[in-house]
């Protein structure tokens, strides 16, 4: 395209279509990052809210704060741990169940998508109920199989965060399955058969000719991902009992939630939030980086 | 993008710097018709609490033509939310509220509930409530709110375990944990002594009767005093029932006070700690008809540790549009009538001498709770930061860390004075 | 676009889905014995990973149908003898559960409405024009995914309550509040993944269009709309589910106005301090499930292309 008075046209219809969401985003999703920018700056209280106690501008101090705790630290790392293992975790049980879905026959693809489709389905808060019972460890049919009557999963640090984990995998990879299933489908025979022509292993089609054209795929399923999965809410809060014991089961997300918006300290909570979404955006735009080196244009 | 950021620059300016404030929260008008919104507490046993309350609304609507009472079962664990949401947006608030006393300060802090001293002192049934109980309700003189009922908690054991291993319930705090050991070690099917990591009231006993205490309070400003050594002695006195032969972490760290009360009444337990309120629950549970209660032991024997002076109160929130009919509600509700029969539905001890008198007259099995109250109450710090370090989980997280998370006594300890501390001085 | 983008954009959208049939057939004669071998195991492997995934699913509705005493059993066995009804009948009985219900329904279809309408013209306008800061909006889109939604509640509060000074039925304890937020929170997604189809839409068209003198609004609804029509329906799903499923603004901003409650908090009233109702916790769950699922496997064939779709273009 060429700039000139076609494209200037085409500025005016845009910004009449985009009129209608950019409203919507601006008044009701930018207007509040701004709020939550100005919170964080701020020590705002249930008092200051209620309007009981003057406003007193904090600046930065928040973040120091946040930063010069080590709770904070140590639940980052937790953080980036669990969303890393359910990134992986549903990456590679989503696309390898992919591949397996293009091999078989409708009828098992058939049941496979209706389960993944269920497991998607299912709301957050009755997938965490759900799974809760079944590793209940008086009444759950897991411990009942395993004999392990009276244990509790929820209870040691890491069987609560693989819990979970598991819980988190599978809610999450139906998205990737169905996304990298459609884009497998969608690559060209003719391409396939050249390979296959050329003498081609099937571990070399893979890698060599499936595996790039599936690369600008890959990389949204992955950033996807890692937006949903760093920012886990309902599934540690449910599952977990707010955290854990003594709070050693707390991501961000939740820590933010218990720390700071139950115990009403909002601008601390709000420097968490932006915290997080400096953090993902750093993730992303490594991500975003690679895509446009890689000759991908959005 | 250099464009974007300039816009956003220009926003930050013209939008002005400051997050929102509310208004005043009264909002002058008292209508006497249209819907009253009441909030109370979920709870074990909620049935029975349902029907005395259905009684009670039924008798007001009757009294009151053109009015409706719509009454909610808001969650004990998600009240902090629940009422700063109801602060923050006086028009959707509801007009009469239970809640806790040790969440008074914080809520009158956030000038969420209305004075009714002149409303308390102008009725007819005001001047029997219980002078140590109204002051439960009082933040610097003024009354906040009108105890409904006092909440004490005393030793529950099972008569039937005891008697078959040939045991008497402890007379002093020491003889606890041994006593619950040997029931452990003879049948391990059972928990020695049903607590938790969560149990704040269960363990405050433990400090208090150790001559230990929360905070120490100066003038205005109160100081943590959790890590004196009277107060670790407590804890660790305490949390050396949170062990494998006593209540194992694994079942029992992540309990609060219901669940702790749960395995009593699920017959896992020999002995728990509960509150007057619970003793329904558990006469309607498998430990019904053989269990018995003493007032939970001092350091002496014959002497009663110290026991937290719970109870509910019921409030009028300010920013009501029905202030007249929001307080006559809770008069009715947390009168003399009303509180018989909560009594008689959940066992709540009253808080009016004359009522409260009656009931204990007519049942001993009120008298661990009467003896206890006798003994001397104790409370947590009457201040606003309080309702934050509640938010905060910092003592159960104390608890838990010395009971499954692998830290001592005096580094769970300091880390909670720390929280405490700064909690204190914001 | 580059090349390789506008080789693999037309989206064979029919024969991407459950029921078209597989490549793996067409192989060379000589290996069909061993393939067949091989597509054995494969689909045995598929059907145990499918009953895998399905098993909580599956648990979920047994526990609802297993009378009380089975359920809080030492013993759990995965099967009834004895099915009962009762755990449905005391999920159904609760207090306004229609009322409920008919909440959820209304907030949904209104979310996903708005948005599809808000979405289609968006995605239009940045697939089919050129227009300076369209990148930027695009990476916009993405950022604004990012921010927790949770740390989100307290500015959004507050401005709900604002909105409701002026326009009640869009303030708190009011059903329009939650059309709102959810409306803004399922709009980036809609958009990122809507614009997948409208790319799918030949370009001759349009041009073709333009020379037979078809205004832009004119190719935008008569000819466009319908086309896409296939994809609304599939990013509609995202959006019904993101609304339908919410319970953290449901309780936030419903403060106390028991009739504007949704069917998540409906739920809660069976998670009780003393013992969990879990039948009826189950029966309610099967419930809130069942109608998203329905959804989901209707325009299963249409989402598969459009996840697909929306990353292409």
């Amino acid at each position: 395209m060429t700039a000139g008075p076609a494209t200037r046209g085409q500025g005016r219809a845009a910004l009449a279509y985009l009129a209608p969401a950019l409203l919507v985003l601006v008044a009701l999703l930018g207007y509040p990052v701004y709020q939550l920018v100005v919170i964080s700056l701020f020590d705002y209280g249930q008092e200051q809210v209620s309007g009981g106690a003057p406003l007193t501008f904090l600046g930065l101090a928040n973040y120091g704060t946040l930063l010069g705790s080590a709770k904070f630290w140590s639940v980052l790392g937790h953080t980036v741990g669990f969303a890393a293992v359910c990134v992986v975790g549903s990456l590679v049980l989503g696309a390898a169940l992919a591949v397996l879905a293009t091999r078989v026959r409708p009828w098992a693809r058939g049941c496979l998508f209706l389960a993944a489709l269920g497991a998607w389905a299912t709301p957050a808060v009755a997938g965490s109920t759900i799974w809760l019972f079944l590793f209940d460890a008086n009444f759950g049919l897991v411990n009942s199989l395993l004999g392990l009557d009276g244990f509790s999963w929820t209870y040691g640090k890491w069987t609560a965060f693989g819990l979970v984990a598991a819980e988190v995998v599978w809610c999450s990879f139906p998205f990737v399955m169905i996304t990298l299933f459609a884009g497998i489908r969608a690559i060209p025979p003719e391409v396939l058969e050249a390979a296959a022509l050329d003498g081609a292993s099937g571990w070399r089609t893979a890698t060599s000719v499936v595996l790039p054209l599936l690369r600008p795929l890959l990389i949204v399923v992955t950033i996807q991902s890692i937006i949903w999965d760093f920012k886990v809410f309902t599934q540690v809060y449910v599952m977990t009992g707010g955290g854990g014991i003594a709070g050693r089961n707390l991501v961000l997300n939740v820590y933010a939630y218990q720390e700071a918006f139950a115990a009403s300290e909002y601008g601390l909570g709000s420097a968490i939030g932006v915290v997080m979404t400096l953090i993902l955006l750093a993730v992303t735009g490594f991500y975003l980086r690679a895509l446009r080196r890689s000759g991908e244009v959005l | 993008m250099r464009k974007w950021l300039a816009c956003l620059a220009a926003l930050v300016v013209t939008a002005g710097c400051a997050p929102v404030q509310s208004g005043p929260q009264q909002s002058g008008s008292d209508e006497t018709t249209g819907q009253l919104r009441v909030w109370l507490f979920d709870e074990v046993n909620r049935t029975a609490k349902e029907k005395v309350i259905q009684e009670a609304v039924a008798e007001f609507q009757g009294k009151h033509a053109g009015v409706t009472v719509d009454v909610q079962y808001i969650q004990v664990s998600s009240r902090a939310e629940r009422f700063k949401a109801a602060f923050s947006d006086p028009a959707s608030a509801p007009d009469v509220a239970e809640f806790g006393n040790t969440d008074l300060a914080g809520y009158v802090a956030a000038g969420g509930f209305a004075d009714l001293t002149a409303d308390v002192a102008g009725w007819a049934e005001g001047k029997d409530l219980l002078p140590a109980v109204l002051d439960t309700a009082k933040v610097g003189g003024k009354v906040h709110g009108v105890p409904w009922y006092v909440g004490v908690r005393a030793l529950y054991y099972r008569t039937d375990v005891f008697a078959e291993l040939g045991l008497q319930p402890p007379s002093t705090l020491d003889e606890i944990a041994p006593l619950a050991r040997r029931v452990r070690a003879a049948k391990p099917e059972l928990i020695g002594i049903s607590v938790g990591g969560k149990y704040v009231y269960g363990a405050l006993p433990f400090v208090w009767a150790n001559g230990g205490d929360v905070a120490t309070r100066e003038g205005d400003k109160y100081t943590s005093a959790i890590d004196s050594p009277q107060a670790k002695a407590g804890i660790a006195q305490y949390t050396e029932l949170l062990r494998d032969d006593i209540c194992p972490p694994a079942q029992c760290a992540g309990n609060g006070g219901d669940a702790s009360v749960e395995n009593f009444r699920g017959g896992k337990a020999a002995m728990t700690i509960g509150g007057d309120f619970n003793r329904k629950s558990v006469d309607a549970s498998a430990a019904a008809g053989k269990y018995g209660v003493v007032p939970l032991p001092g350091k002496q024997p014959g002497s009663v540790a110290p026991a937290f002076s719970g109870g509910n109160l019921l409030g009028v929130l300010s920013g009501t549009k029905r202030r007249t009919l929001a307080t006559q509600f809770t008069q009715l509700l947390a009168g003399k009538q009303y509180q018989r029969k909560m009594y008689d539905a959940m066992g709540n001890l009253p808080t009016f001498a004359d009522v409260q008198r009656a009931v204990a007259d007519a049942d001993p099995f009120l008298k661990p709770f009467t003896t206890t109250l006798e003994a001397g109450t104790r409370f947590v710090p009457v201040t606003p930061s309080w309702a934050k370090i509640d938010a905060q989980a910092v003592l159960p997280t104390m608890l838990q860390e010395i009971s499954g998370g692998g830290k001592d006594v005096d580094a769970a300890t300091k880390t909670a004075a720390a929280a405490m501390n700064a909690a204190f001085s914001s | 676009m580059t090349v390789r983008a506008a080789a693999t954009r037309a989206v064979p959208s029919g024969r991407a889905g459950l029921g078209s049939k597989a490549r793996s057939g067409r192989a060379r004669p000589g290996r069909v014995g061993n393939r067949r071998v091989g597509r054995g195991v494969a689909e045995l492997v598929t059907v145990v990973v499918a009953g895998v995934v399905a098993f909580p699913l599956f648990w979920m509705v047994l526990t609802a149908i297993k009378p009380q005493d089975e359920v809080i059993s030492a013993d759990p066995v995965p099967w009834t003898l004895r099915p009962s009804l009762d755990s449905f009948v005391r999920a159904l009985t609760v207090q306004n559960l229609g009322r409920y219900f008919l909440n959820s329904v209304v907030v949904a279809l209104a979310v996903v409405a708005l948005s599809m309408l808000v979405a289609f013209l968006a995605a239009a306008a940045l697939t089919r024009l050129r227009f300076r800061g369209r990148t930027t909006m695009l990476i916009m889109l993405l950022v604004v995914q990012m921010v927790p939604v949770e740390a989100l509640t307290v500015p959004l509060f507050f401005l709900m309550r604002s909105v409701g000074e002026s326009v009640p039925a869009f303030g708190l304890n009011h059903l329009g509040s939650l059309v709102l937020v959810h409306l803004a929170f399922s709009l980036p997604f809609a958009i990122w993944m809507l614009r997948g189809f409208v790319a799918a839409v030949p370009v001759e068209l349009e041009e073709a269009a333009a020379i037979d003198g078809a205004s832009r609004s004119t190719f935008l609804w008569r000819i466009l709309f319908p086309l896409v029509a296939p994809g609304l329906v599939a990013t509609s799903v995202l959006s019904f589910i993101h609304a339908w499923n919410d319970f953290l603004f449901a309780k936030t901003f419903i403060i106390s106005a028991a009739q504007n409650q949704t069917l998540p908090l409906a739920l809660q009233v069976f998670v009780k301090p003393d013992q969990n109702d879990w039948g009826a916790i189950m029966a309610g769950s099967t419930l809130m499930t069942i109608p998203v699922l329905i959804f989901f496997v209707l325009v299963q064939r249409r989402l598969v292309s459009g996840l697909a779709g929306s990353v292409k273009g």
